[in-house]
C-alpha cells in the first residue's frame, strides 16, 4: 500500500517537473517576438501604436502555452494525488 | 523616470477586462444553472479574473518599456517578465487551490479568458469594420 501510494505520489511529481518544460518556450517566444517588434519600429516609427496591439495579442496567445503547463503542474501536485490516493484506498478496502 | 501610460496599453487592458467580465458572468451562470454556486465560486472568479486582467496590464507594460530599448534588451526584458508574470500566477493559482475560500476551478479557468478574448478579436473587428462601412 505504501509502495503504492509512494509510486502515485511519485509520477505526479514527475508529470509536474515534465508539464512545467512548456513553461520555456513562450519566454522565448515572446522575447523574439518583441526584438522584431523593436527591428520593425525602428523601421517605421509611425507604425508603433499598430504594432504594439498586434505584439500584445500574439504574446497573450504565447503565455497561454506557458499557463495550460502552469495549470496542469498545479493540478498534479496539489489536487490529483489526493484523489488518487483516497481512489486507491477506496479499491483496497473494497477487495 | 516614471514612463506614462501608452494608451494602446490601457486600451487593450480595458478590452480584456470587459470580456473578462463578460466572461466571468457566463461561468456564474454555468455553475448556477447546475446548482454548484455557492460564495467560493464567486470569490474564486474574483481572484482569477483579477489576476488575469493585472497578468494582462504588466505584459503591456513591459512591451510598451522593451519596444524602446535594443533588440537584445527587449529580449531579456521579456523573458524576466514572462519568469515573474508566471511565479505571480503560480501564487495566485496556488492560493485558489489551497485555500477552501476559493474554488479550485473558478479560480483556474478564469487565467484562460484573456485568450478567449483575443480568440474574439477578428470577429470583433469585422463586425466593427462592417458597421463602418454601413455607415459610411
Amino acid at each position: 500500500m505504501e509502495l503504492a501510494i509512494g509510486i502515485i505520489l511519485g509520477c505526479c511529481a514527475l508529470g509536474a517537473g515534465l508539464a512545467m518544460i512548456a513553461g520555456i518556450g513562450p519566454g522565448i517566444g515572446e522575447g523574439n517576438a518583441v526584438a522584431k517588434a523593436c527591428e520593425a519600429i525602428g523601421r517605421q516609427p509611425e507604425s508603433k501604436g499598430a504594432v504594439t496591439s498586434t505584439m500584445l495579442f500574439g504574446c497573450v496567445i504565447a503565455e497561454t502555452t506557458g499557463l495550460y503547463a502552469l495549470v496542469i503542474a498545479i493540478l498534479l501536485i496539489f489536487v490529483a494525488p489526493g484523489r488518487l490516493v483516497d481512489l486507491l484506498v477506496s479499491t483496497m478496502a473494497g477487495l | 523616470m516614471q514612463q506614462k501610460i501608452d494608451p494602446i496599453v490601457r486600451k487593450e487592458t480595458a478590452y480584456i477586462a470587459v470580456w473578462t467580465l463578460i466572461f466571468s458572468r457566463i461561468m456564474q451562470a454555468v455553475f448556477l444553472i447546475i446548482d454548484r454556486w455557492d460564495y467560493t465560486v464567486l470569490l474564486g472568479n474574483l481572484l482569477g479574473g483579477i489576476a488575469t486582467i493585472i497578468n494582462f496590464f504588466l505584459l503591456g507594460i513591459t512591451v510598451q518599456r522593451a519596444v524602446l530599448k535594443e533588440e537584445k534588451e527587449a529580449k531579456q526584458a521579456m523573458k524576466i517578465s514572462n519568469t515573474l508574470r508566471t511565479f505571480l500566477l503560480f501564487i495566485i493559482a496556488l492560493i485558489g487551490v489551497l485555500l477552501p475560500c476559493f474554488n479550485t476551478w473558478t479560480t483556474l479557468i478564469p487565467l484562460f479568458f484573456s485568450r478567449f478574448a483575443v480568440m474574439l478579436r477578428p470577429l470583433w473587428e469585422k463586425r466593427r469594420d462592417a458597421t463602418e462601412k454601413g455607415e459610411a
